[in-house]
């Protein structure tokens, strides 16, 4: 018996056995209350006849003096049944309702509610932490990719909101506070099914507590954590958490890819975004005088990232301490530190925008970094311009600036996790890009623009196993080779190709960039690839259905039943006879 | 004292007791066998049934099994009680009354055993 069910029946003992006893008591009185038949014979009122009365008086039926008019003793009696039973009916109804709207009572329904939920999912799930933009951006990127997940935050109002909106999957929500490790347990963290934990709520000392608590009652599931201060990442490291996610240091190398390598960083944006999006345009980032407003975590991660690549930068920002610090570092000579705030035409002009390529405006006050970006702009037309973006509210002012690169915090941190909990290849495929040299980037590119067109690629990742390519790895036990250009065919009309492209081969920890057609495939094998949803699917028939597989690799159709099959072999060494080198020629 | 248990206590025995009462005597002569003593059991046995709901530890679901089947007897008995004698307006008969006891005898040996596991939860208790 469930808690909740044995928690009802529990309470209704008493409304149940006072009316138990209002019942029995008024059924005896009307047994033993004398009567008279229609011949004025003295009667008793069976057992039968006064359950019948007392049933239909004490629900207000009231079908009168059944089956013969009775006598005074008899009313005398019916009154009193009226009332107790009446009452005991009233009390009865009002302790069930009010217990139908006891807090606790709630509490326990919506929790076995939250249990069943748990349990109807199949497969694993991933548990995620605090539900506000990064949350919610992450959620239905990875319901997109069917992948399911579960969410605990504390705030009433967004768990109560999560059944309404729109994602691809139920997503079962937890009310409660993710500092306290019994509730991340209530919320599936010990579960079996539980791959991963995302902490992203806006505290790091909140998701610094998710990890500990993590790491300690589940130990072997994957972590990751949004951390915004460097001593609570190195923090979180320190236990094992898996993934620390900044999302400033991470726009930062996205900036430093851009600049360095625009087809790079174009070629991160296609791979790391949202399937079926358009397709974005490459970004060029001008070197020379840079501008950047407010020094705060964002603006100097990226003035590391400027000072790498030997550039002119100003600053601009109120704090009179940051300037100090800043001038007596050796490294900085050279670049200049203004006492302002940047929304100003004056501090501005004194800080050369009108000459400068580039503007960072990176305060912490979203109307500030519009003001600047409109400033900027009638100064310098043509400056590049870099914007953070705090709000997820302001997203349609910031796209009215028309800024060059928008940094907004909760969609880099959804890109990363998303990249890393999806397709965990593609982080190495791109840290081993970022080495290549940048013609390398523009034939990929241009390869992925021919096979594809207009949309952003679906990432998958090709397992060579026995689970997800049955028919693949069934072959290659039988000593048959397979190139990766056979699965790049098409199942239905085997000359045309399907719309996917090879990033990444992993064989024994051994990563090769853009495997070529005519490598052979070899059991346990990762594959990265990109590509349109139709092509994931039609590798999907290759990779697991023989017929298909067989298609791909022979014209033979081969049967499938019993009977067939040896009628198709007895066929086959018929065939053979008159001409087995051909044959045998062919199969390979 | 638990006082739960005494009071299960008190209502199981005496379900037991009533039981007994209206079992006793002849099988098939109506003389021996009263009605009121049909009612009490019912009424009590009901009692101890509810006073049992939401039991979550094993003896409690054991009880609560036995109690639901001397229920079930006792209403057998009353209903065949009701339509011979209300429905179809026979008087009482020796057949009649037979079967009647012959299920108040069923119930009251789910009844023994309740007050058998009441007897084995009692001994087990430490204090």
């Amino acid at each position: 018996m469930s808690l909740v069910t044995s928690l009802i029946m529990r309470q209704m003992r008493v409304p149940i056995i006072i009316l138990i006893m209002g019942y029995a008591i008024s059924i005896l009185g009307m047994v033993i209350a004398p009567g008279f038949d229609d011949q004025g014979n003295p009667w008793h009122m069976s057992f039968f006849d006064a359950f019948y009365f007392v049933s239909y008086t004490a629900t207000t039926i009231g079908f009168g003096e059944i089956p013969y008019t009775f006598s005074n003793a008899q009313r005398t009696w019916a009154l009193i049944t009226i009332y107790l039973t009446v009452v005991a009916w009233f009390y009865s109804l009002g302790k069930i309702v009010s217990l139908v709207q006891d807090p606790l009572f709630r509490e326990a329904l919506k929790e076995s509610q939250f249990k069943q939920q748990l349990e109807r999912i199949p497969g694993t799930f991933i548990l995620i932490c605090g539900f506000g933009e990064t949350g919610h951006a992450l959620a239905n990127a990875l319901t997109e990719q069917n992948i399911h997940t579960v969410v605990i935050d504390e705030n009433k109002n967004i768990i109560q909101t999560l059944p309404l909106e729109n994602f691809s999957l139920v997503i079962p929500g937890y009310l409660g506070d993710a500092r306290d490790p019994e509730k991340l347990i209530r919320a599936g963290l010990q579960d079996n099914k539980c791959a991963a934990v995302i902490a992203v709520t806006a505290s790091d000392e909140t998701n610094l507590k998710i990890a500990v608590t993590s790491k300690l009652l589940h130990p072997d599931i994957c972590v990751v954590c949004r951390s915004e201060l460097a001593e609570f990442e190195d923090n979180m490291f320190s236990f094992g958490t898996e993934f620390v996610v900044n999302p400033f240091e991470t726009f930062a190398n996205i900036f430093a890819m851009a600049m360095h390598s625009p087809a790079l960083h174009l070629l991160y944006d296609w791979l790391t975004g949202v399937p079926n999006a358009d397709l974005t345009n490459p970004i060029y980032v001008k070197e020379g005088h840079w501008i950047i407003c407010g020094f705060g975590r964002f603006g100097s991660d990226l003035y590391k990232q400027l000072l790498k690549s030997d550039v002119q930068v100003t600053i601009i920002d109120p704090s009179i301490e940051k300037r100090d610090a800043f001038l007596n570092r050796p490294e900085n000579k050279g670049n200049d530190f203004i006492i302002g705030t940047g929304f100003d035409a004056h501090t501005l002009t004194v800080a050369g925008a009108s000459e400068a390529v580039g503007l960072v405006s990176g305060t912490d006050n979203d109307s500030n970094n519009l003001s600047i970006i409109m400033t900027a702009r009638e100064l310098n037309p043509d400056l590049f311009i870099v914007a953070r973006h705090n709000k997820k509210s302001n997203e349609k002012l910031f796209a009215a600036t028309n800024a060059n690169l928008i940094m907004q915090p909760s969609e880099i941190i959804a890109r990363k996790i998303r990249t890393l909990l999806v397709s965990p290849l593609m982080i190495a495929f791109l840290n081993k890009a970022r080495n290549q040299d940048p013609s390398w980037a523009n034939i990929t590119i241009s390869r992925i623009m021919g096979a594809l067109g207009e949309s952003l690629p679906s990432i998958w990742t090709l397992h060579v196993n026995q689970e997800e390519a049955r028919a693949l790895c069934q072959v290659l036990h039988l000593g048959r080779v397979i190139r990766v250009g056979n699965l790049l065919q098409d199942p239905r009309q085997k000359e045309n190709q399907i719309a996917a492209v090879p990033l990444m081969l992993k064989r024994n920890q051994k990563l090769l960039l853009m495997p070529t057609n005519d490598i052979a495939i070899k059991s346990g094998d990762q594959i990265l690839f990109c590509g349109t949803p139709s092509a994931l699917r039609s590798m999907q028939w290759s990779q697991n259905d023989l017929h298909s597989l067989n298609y791909i690799m022979t014209y033979e159709d081969t049967p499938d039943s019993f009977v067939w099959r040896k009628i198709h072999q007895f066929l086959k060494r018929n065939e053979r006879r008159h001409r087995p080198r051909q044959k045998r020629h062919l199969m390979k | 004292m638990n006082r739960e248990k005494v009071v299960f206590s008190f209502f199981m025995i005496l379900a037991l007791t009533l039981n007994f009462g209206f079992y006793a005597g002849e099988v098939d002569n109506p003389n021996h066998h009263n009605v009121y003593e049909l009612f009490a059991v019912i009424i009590v046995n009901l009692i101890a049934t509810v006073l049992k709901f939401g039991d979550r530890s094993q003896m409690g679901a054991m009880l609560l099994a036995t109690s639901l089947v001397a229920l079930v007897q006792l209403f057998s008995a009353s209903i065949v009680w009701a339509y011979v004698v209300n429905i179809q307006g026979n008087p009482m008969t020796p057949d009649t009354m037979s079967t009647i006891i012959s299920l108040s005898g069923g119930a009251m040996i789910a009844n023994f055993i309740s007050v058998i596991l009441l007897i084995i939860e009692t001994s087990m208790m430490r204090h």
